[in-house]
């Protein structure tokens, strides 16, 4: 029983290669081609124009958050109304010395002496800047120093063209007797949140962010990869493995205030753990988290070859040896990748933590995972709320931090990726 | 299926009897009954999907990883049923080793691909012996003299023919009894081929050697004893030069004269 030969078919005149039909094709053909192009290209430059945007102006926003202006101010700590012994300030009890000394009014003294009716726009908290240069130097005690001290928040704005007619006119007559200059504000990546935007720092909110991030990886990571590895390598296909695949997938979709709500429910409410904390943050977090590293660990086992498991097991390997000799170690950089996407999500995450109460006031950094904390974005959102004009900037300045530290984040994914990648 | 082909040889490492393998409802494997020789070289020959594969997987019962498979009939190794409740699979496959069709080299140095199955035995009782396992191991699979200045280096970084040597090499460190080597040469050129065909005649008589090849001039040129399958069943099992020369069943003569396959 052959198969009929398929008979030729006379009728069918041969192609012609040259004709205008087919010159047309051709014409079409290339304007198709370009038009693919241009359009791709298209996309990459407004992408690339909308990033430009983005970081421009945060950086032109951002950037003066990061300085400050100051007054020079000379002090004669001599003959100044204060009782303080240089040699206390080297004992063990030297901040009990130092809380003795009421140093507002020394600072308001001095602040008369040396700008009259313009220590107004001395900051209300220069006095703090005095007591540090004390504390960090005592020699000045016997001196007359000159210390930088903060100018007030509507001078600072004025220093950047952005006050009241007041304070720009009160800036121009500073500026001519050399005392005012600007300087970086180190304080604003030491400091915690406070009411007065001269004052305020990022340090609480990051290290709030720090300690969350720390939960919500040692949570997430572990369980989500070994929920990754039950799934693939060990699970049997059925119904209810597709179910909980379903589930999974379902999960990773969820909008982040369910969490939230979750979270309040289930860890506040019936758990009674510290409101507020990086603890009840960090495990709401990790529950957001937890899918994404188990659908991109999935994706990470899949990609190692069979042949590798089959080498392994050929030669005696067990399954738990195969598993955590050969397919973990060449999945890991995938599994980190995922990983570091979904640690990404949850620090830029703002919704869920307000639901556990972390949009606090809280003016100083956390001690512990269990104490009060605030994180970036919520430090971010409320600085955004804010009515004084000073945190306009500060606003802009704390989401450059945020997006540093995404960018550390990120440039370490890259980094542990080629170094784990390996090739078979 | 009457019993043409005698299943016994003199010197029996494995013996199957009456083995059938089912993918599902699909029956891959029907009543196949053959021993395997202590001190030859059997070659599994036949067309593509006639089962020579999957029976050979069943000797190290590395069908085991495929859910659906299933297995009746009875396989021994020296005796000892390997589908009994008893049979530890993990050491069996120790025990029985294998070699696969495309190399497959761990992504790791050299020296580790060959020192990992020592290593999770315990066959080693130091970093001297370990050594020693690995350098011997090297120069019984004839890839010590091309590989000893760079036992560091990947794996993966070898010729084809070399990365199948440092399979056949990390299979026989942890010293088998048995070793199955499925189409060990069809990924490769014919100088490594012939390379390792001399490899496989060096290892004759210190393991047992299965080979599932559908190069008819390679069964040939390796194996003393050659069995013939088709359509899941065994054809024809005999001494190689008998089969080649005068097969008694007309199927195999239709196949090594290239009449189909």
């Amino acid at each position: 029983m052959t198969a009929p030969v398929p008979s030729p078919q006379p009728d069918r005149a041969p192609t012609d290669w040259k004709g205008a039909a087919m010159q047309k094709r051709i014409a079409a053909r290339y304007s198709a081609e370009r038009r693919f192009r241009t359009l791709g290209l298209t996309a990459i430059v407004m992408s690339a124009g909308f990033l430009a945007y983005l970081l421009i102006s945060m950086l032109h926003d951002g950037l003066a958050g990061f300085t400050r202006t100051e007054i020079a101010m000379r002090i004669d700590f001599p003959t100044a109304p204060i009782v303080l012994d240089p040699a206390s300030l080297r004992s063990a009890n030297a901040d009990a010395a130092l809380a003795s000394v009421n140093w507002q009014s020394l600072t308001d003294q001095a602040a008369q002496e040396n700008l009259g009716k313009d220590s107004i726009w001395l900051a209300p908290s220069a006095w703090v800047a005095v007591r540090d240069a004390v504390k960090h130097d005592p020699s000045v005690l016997q001196k007359v120093a000159t210390l930088n001290l903060p100018a007030s928040a509507e001078l600072d704005l004025a220093a950047k063209s952005d006050g009241s007619d007041e304070a720009e006119a009160a800036y121009a007559r500073l500026d001519k007797t050399g005392l005012v200059h600007r300087a970086v504000n180190w304080s604003f990546l030491t400091a915690s949140d406070g009411t007065d935007p001269t004052q305020v720092g990022i340090w609480g909110a990051f290290k709030g962010s720090l300690l969350t991030m720390t939960v919500t990886l040692l949570l997430s990571f572990p369980i989500g990869v070994l929920a990754a590895l039950y799934l693939e390598e060990y699970a049997p296909r059925n119904r209810w493995t597709d179910m909980i695949e379903v589930s999974i997938n379902n999960l990773a979709a969820v909008p982040s205030i369910i969490f939230g709500l979750l979270g309040l429910a289930v860890f506040l409410n019936t758990l009674h753990l510290p409101r507020s904390a990086a603890l009840v943050g960090g495990l709401t977090l990790a529950l957001m988290t937890m899918p994404v590293i188990v659908i991109a660990g999935r994706n990470a086992i899949k990609a190692v070859p069979p042949s590798i498991r089959d080498a392994a097991l050929g030669i005696g390997a067990s399954p738990v040896q195969v598993v955590f000799h050969h397919v973990l170690p060449l999945a890991l950089p995938g599994i980190m990748t995922g990983t570091i996407i979904g640690m990404a999500r949850a620090l830029g995450e703002t919704a869920p933590l307000l639901m556990i109460g972390m949009r606090a006031f809280i003016a100083s950094p956390p001690g512990g995972i269990t104490d009060p904390a605030t994180v970036l974005p919520v430090q971010i959102f409320l600085w955004s709320d804010e009515v004084s004009k000073g945190f306009v900037e500060k606003t802009s300045a704390a989401i450059i931090v945020l997006l540093a530290f995404l960018l550390g984040m990120n440039s370490i994914a890259i980094y542990l990726r080629n170094k784990f990648e390996r090739r078979w | 299926m009457t019993d043409i082909s005698n299943p016994k040889t003199p010197n029996p490492k494995m013996s199957a009897r009456n083995v059938n393998v089912y993918y599902g409802e699909k029956q891959a494997i029907q009543n196949v009954s053959i021993d395997v020789d202590t001190d030859n070289v059997t070659a599994f020959i036949g067309p593509s999907g006639c089962g020579k594969s999957t029976f050979l997987r069943t000797l190290n019962r590395m069908n085991d990883t495929v859910a659906s498979a299933r297995v009746t009939g009875e396989i021994t190794l020296d005796g000892e049923d390997i589908y009994s409740s008893g049979m530890d699979v993990v050491q069996l496959r120790a025990r029985v080793g294998m070699v696969f069709q495309k190399p497959n080299p761990f992504p790791k140095s050299i020296y580790d691909n060959i020192a990992y199955g020592p290593r999770i035995h315990g066959l080693a009782s130091s970093k001297a012996d370990l050594d020693q396992i690995v350098e011997s191991s090297l120069r019984r699979a004839g890839l010590w003299d091309e590989v000893k200045d760079r036992l560091k280096d990947s794996g993966t970084a070898l010729s084809g023919g070399q990365q199948q040597r440092l399979c056949i090499g990390r299979a026989i460190a942890v010293e088998p009894e048995v070793i199955l080597m499925d189409e060990p040469c069809s990924a490769l050129d014919p100088i490594a081929t012939a390379k390792i065909e001399e490899l496989i005649h060096a290892l004759r008589g210190r393991y047992a050697i299965v080979i599932v090849t559908h190069n008819m001039q390679q069964a040939a040129r390796v194996s003393q004893r050659t069995a013939f399958f088709h359509l899941g069943t065994l054809v024809e099992y005999g001494v190689t030069s008998e089969i080649f020369t005068n097969p008694r069943e007309l199927r195999t003569k239709d196949y090594i004269t290239g009449r189909y396959g």
